[in-house]
């Protein structure tokens, strides 16, 4: 129970900081902005409830908002993806197979299904994120565009810090 | 009132995911025109200390190129002090603009609207309004101020608009941003009479009480003339390299204050 806890407090901590200080300041072209604290939502153990995940990943998106300075942005679009989560996660994958596992996670789950979670998820949030800060429907193509160059950079972000991070098989 | 609860108890998360979002929204909603900036005001003290220990770090990859065009624009003031010594006196007593030297310590390039951190605020004399350039042109403006720390909104802002004039005909129209690439402006309203060369030169024009005239913002890059329109527009090419920025000077207009009680108000 503890260890989940501080687990997740330091996945929070260490996420938000990679995100404002490593990958917010990587450019790579005008439209690809990788999104990588999003992750913290992913990992969140099976079991839990709604609510906790709703706020929690409200206080994530906040987080990140404060340092750039865009209240409510990610806030915004964190909160979307933690709701839509479960709906996700019931569509690939049956409920036999979540019984027994502890979080989302690729150890558990297979890379092949968190793949593809990982992207469905991204998409989501991408899409709230870009369509908010575009806030006209002038810039809808802009907006797309974004969310189609950036996912897959961001999705390629999230996997390396998966591996960089992997626990030794015991 | 019992069937009450067993609805809110089934649908709690539906509602919660409703209240946040709401409440997610009416931030967005309140920050967007750019001088609501409450919250970002708020947090600066916290998130600009944090940017100014990364910054600190960040600074010793680039001391050399910096030590350059620091030496560079130092000659440059050397000779432009050569040029007026001759009447010092005068020069220092009629003082119109100020500069105050600040180091940026946040920067962004990839938003639609586009924001500056400096290290300098309110306690070093900095105020909303006031104009930020750097040693190759036009940067932007402060829109927010905390004690020790500013924001900028700077050029790239879909809210940004510098008044400007070409430098060979004193023509003037407005800066914007293109929204897309963080190098290229665009120039509007100008008198489609007008015959716009690559290359064409424009600076501020001084009308603003922000920024002293004839500081350059850009040079012209392409004409795209509309015949039907009684304006035409042009894109530029902004002369501050946005993601290189490290120095700036804040403009102080000590007249500021007189020139704006001449301002009709309604």
């Amino acid at each position: 129970m503890y260890n989940t806890l501080i687990r997740n407090i330091l996945r929070f901590i260490g996420l938000l900081f990679a995100q404002v200080f490593v990958f917010d300041n990587i450019r790579l072209g005008n439209y690809i902005h990788p999104y990588v604290y999003v992750l913290f939502v992913m990992l969140l153990p099976f079991e839990t409830p709604k609510w906790r995940l709703l706020l929690e990943s409200f206080l994530m998106g906040i987080s990140v908002d404060i340092f750039n300075g865009t209240p409510g942005l990610n806030a915004a679009a964190t909160v979307f993806m933690a709701f839509m989560r479960p709906y996700v996660i019931g569509i690939t994958s049956r409920k036999s197979d979540i019984e027994d596992k502890n979080e989302p996670s690729v150890s558990e789950m297979g890379l092949k299904w968190f793949l593809v979670y990982a992207l469905l998820l991204l998409v989501l949030h991408n899409m709230v994120l870009f369509l908010l800060e575009a806030f006209s429907i002038n810039l809808l193509g802009l907006a797309m565009l974004e969310v189609l160059s950036s996912v897959p950079v961001s999705l390629l972000a999230i996997i390396l810090i998966i591996y960089c991070f992997k626990p030794m098989k015991k | 009132m019992y069937n009450l609860f067993i609805f809110i108890k089934k649908y709690s998360a539906v509602i919660l995911f409703i209240l946040l979002e709401t409440l997610c929204v009416v931030m967005i909603v309140h920050s967007l025109p750019y001088q609501n900036r409450k919250m970002v005001n708020m947090s600066n003290d916290i998130a600009g200390g944090m940017y100014k220990t990364t910054s600190n770090w960040k600074d010793y990859f680039n001391l050399r190129s910096e030590n350059e065009i620091l030496a560079q624009y130092n000659a440059l003031l050397m000779s432009k002090l050569a040029n007026e010594s001759a009447d010092t006196d005068s020069v220092i007593s009629s003082e119109k603009f100020v500069f105050i030297p600040a180091h940026v310590i946040n920067n962004s390039l990839n938003e639609i609207n586009n924001y500056i951190v400096i290290d300098k605020g309110r306690t070093d004399g900095i105020e909303p309004g006031m104009g930020v350039i750097c040693d190759k042109g036009v940067v932007g403006k402060v829109i927010n101020v905390s004690n020790n720390f500013a924001s900028v909104m700077s050029l790239l802002n879909s809210y940004s608009v510098v008044s400007c004039r070409f430098l060979d005909n004193q023509y003037v129209a407005n800066v914007v941003w293109d929204n897309k690439d963080f190098r290229y402006g665009m120039v509007k309203d100008i008198p489609s009479h007008l015959i716009i060369n690559k290359g064409d030169t424009l600076v501020t024009s001084g009308f603003s009480n922000s920024y002293p005239a004839d500081i350059i913002i850009g040079t012209v890059e392409s004409n795209e003339k509309n015949s039907e329109d009684m304006f035409s527009t042009a894109r530029l090419r902004f002369a501050t390299n946005f993601s290189t920025l490290r120095y700036v000077y804040v403009v102080k207009n000590n007249f500021k204050a007189e020139m704006d009680s001449l301002c009709i108000t309604h």
